[in-house]
């Protein structure tokens, strides 16, 4: 299925902002919230996952229902996840289409990555100097 | 203790109202801050990193101080084009001392206004800023718009202090006498409070404002019967609503600086505020996120004459926001060492960007373990602005305001440590 991906805030992103190696922000930013009658086409319950391949790469995320978010468009909490689909193209504004990139939606079984993983998969190194 | 009148050092409201109930160097109780406010300084205190950290061989290990910053200052020098990037999570003083660096340096200094009001920037450049401070907004407005923003859940308590539930000094019955607008592609849990939801198809804001304008101008003639997804009716019932206000205001958020069209549908927008003000008194002001991203404009302009993405390889300062912003200069792979000061890009940029990052020398400068602490060599830990360090900071009404400490957790402030990293960059490199 074919969506128009948007991103921006939602309170338990920002709530998770100070602590983000912290399970909270992970689960504030890895979801996908789609209108109900989009979850049902893509065959799927709230909370099973489902794969989002954008202009830039692809990501897993858990799915919410959510009745504001018009048919044919996905809302995912600004955040890690939503970056790794978004092109880094900015048509000379400086800014990216963080709210107008189109996406491919699939069923899926995989897991969602953690937020470590994500960023050792551009090359980063995780830090875990602070777990307990 | 409890420390009344604290300053909320979260989003662009700045609340002043805080207080704050500390016992030792722990928060245990935070009144009148709105939910990310109270997350923000309930928990700050206990994710810190305890000392500066360096990557080596493909591990962390831990390092000092003195040793953090001779990397910086290094990295920093030994650069062709480095970027010194962030700037909206810090005080005005560590703001200052980032551009003289940069330019020392011959660097480029861009804040995160270029991910999310630059736009707005470009849009003030082109046609002028009908702004006002939020307290004409509190005691006068009668009409709230907010267009492309959620404030219950990115400034929540934007609508207690100044908005919709705020009580007015010209306004008998504020809660009553207001009227809400709210312009937004979803329907958000702002739009069950608003008088009219005006439901906009992604990326229709331009045609929807303009359509507004023709109808105030007194041309409904040309507006078609919908106009991205808006009705001719609800837009005419919108129109009447503005131009009845004895004093409207409008704000918006990244809904417009981030969808098609960007600064031009910011561009718009202001001059819809210019139609309406031919008819009543109407201003216009972007919901600022960070704290002090604000700042960032102020001091990189009255330093620079340029708000955000400024580049000194000229020797003078040179501003091309689509060329000397952090994205482009990341996604080109032409920054060659980057200086992160409080601002995540880990978090909040596109990938590309960040396989670039990675790949270069950087340094960190934050309080916590974030999304960009993988992504670089080394991180300082600094304290937090309105937690255990002071500093000037400006609200997104571009209201200077003073951001008090209440406690001392024994870091050095964020202007201490830049101000360490230029003094070995002017060892070298003598201003």
């Amino acid at each position: 299925m074919k969506a128009l991906f948007n991103t921006g805030r939602t309170s338990a992103q920002g709530q998770g902002l100070e602590a983000k190696a912290r399970p909270e922000y992970m689960e504030a930013t890895s979801v996908c919230m789609m209108n109900p009658v989009d979850l049902m086409d893509l065959d799927l319950e709230e909370g099973e996952r489902v794969h989002v391949r954008g202009p830039a790469g692809e990501v897993v995320l858990t799915t919410v229902l959510n009745e504001g978010v018009p048919r044919g468009t996905v809302y995912v909490p600004m955040g890690p996840y939503a970056n790794a689909v978004i092109d880094a193209g900015t048509h000379a504004t400086g800014m990216p289409d963080y709210k107008s990139c189109m996406v491919d939606l699939e069923a899926t079984d995989d897991e969602v990555k953690t937020p470590a993983d994500l960023m050792e998969a551009v090359g980063g190194v995780a830090y875990r100097g602070d777990e307990e | 203790m409890i420390h009344e009148d604290m300053i909320c050092p979260f989003c662009g409201c700045l609340c002043d109202d805080l207080v704050i109930e500390t016992e030792g160097t722990e928060v245990v109780r935070v009144d009148n801050a709105c939910t990310l406010g109270s997350h923000k300084l309930m928990n700050a205190g206990t994710h810190r990193l305890k000392s500066p950290i360096m990557r080596e061989g493909g591990a962390w290990r831990d390092a000092r101080y003195e040793e953090a910053i001779e990397y910086a200052a290094g990295i920093l020098l030994d650069a062709d084009r480095p970027l010194l990037y962030g700037w909206s999570s810090t005080q005005g003083e560590a703001q200052g001392t980032g551009v003289s660096m940069a330019e020392l340096l011959g660097g480029v200094i861009d804040s995160t206004t270029s991910v999310c009001h630059g736009p707005s920037i470009l849009a003030i450049q082109e046609v002028g800023h009908p702004g006002c401070t939020l307290g004409q907004v509190k005691n006068r407005a009668d009409l709230i718009v907010y267009w492309g923003c959620n404030p219950t859940e990115a400034h929540p308590r934007h609508m207690s202090r100044y908005t919709t539930y705020a009580d007015g000094y010209f306004l008998e019955n504020a809660f009553r006498d207001r009227k809400l607008i709210l312009v937004d592609v979803r329907k958000t849990e702002t739009a069950s409070i608003a008088d009219e939801f005006v439901q906009v198809k992604p990326g229709g804001d331009y045609a929807v404002l303009s359509a507004l304008r023709a109808i105030v101008r007194g041309r409904e003639d040309v507006v078609p019967p919908t106009v991205a997804g808006v009705t001719k009716e609800q837009l005419l019932r919108v129109a009447a609503l503005c131009k009845e206000a004895k004093f409207g205001a409008l704000f918006f958020g990244v809904g417009l600086t981030m969808s098609p069209g960007k600064y031009k549908n910011v561009r718009n927008a202001i001059e819809l505020v210019d139609e309406l003000s031919r008819h009543t008194k109407f201003t216009l002001t972007p919901l600022r996120g960070h704290y002090n991203v604000y700042g960032s404009n102020e001091v990189f302009t009255w330093m620079t004459g340029y708000p955000y993405a400024v580049d000194f390889s000229r020797q003078i300062a040179f501003y091309n926001p689509g060329e000397t912003t952090a994205v482009d200069l990341m996604a080109r792979k032409e920054c060659d060492a980057a200086l992160i000061v409080a601002s995540d890009p880990g978090a909040h940029f596109p990938k590309k960007c960040l396989e670039h990052l990675a790949s270069i020398p950087s340094v960190l400068i934050d309080p916590m373990h974030t999304m960009t602490t993988p992504l670089v060599r080394c991180q300082i830990p600094t304290a937090v602005t309105g937690m255990d360090a002071p500093g000037t900071a400006y609200r997104m009404d571009g209201v200077p305001i003073h951001v008090k400490k209440f406690m001392d957790l024994g870091y050095p402030t964020d202007t201490e440590i830049i101000g360490s990293i230029f003094e070995k960059v002017k060892e070298v490199r003598h201003p």
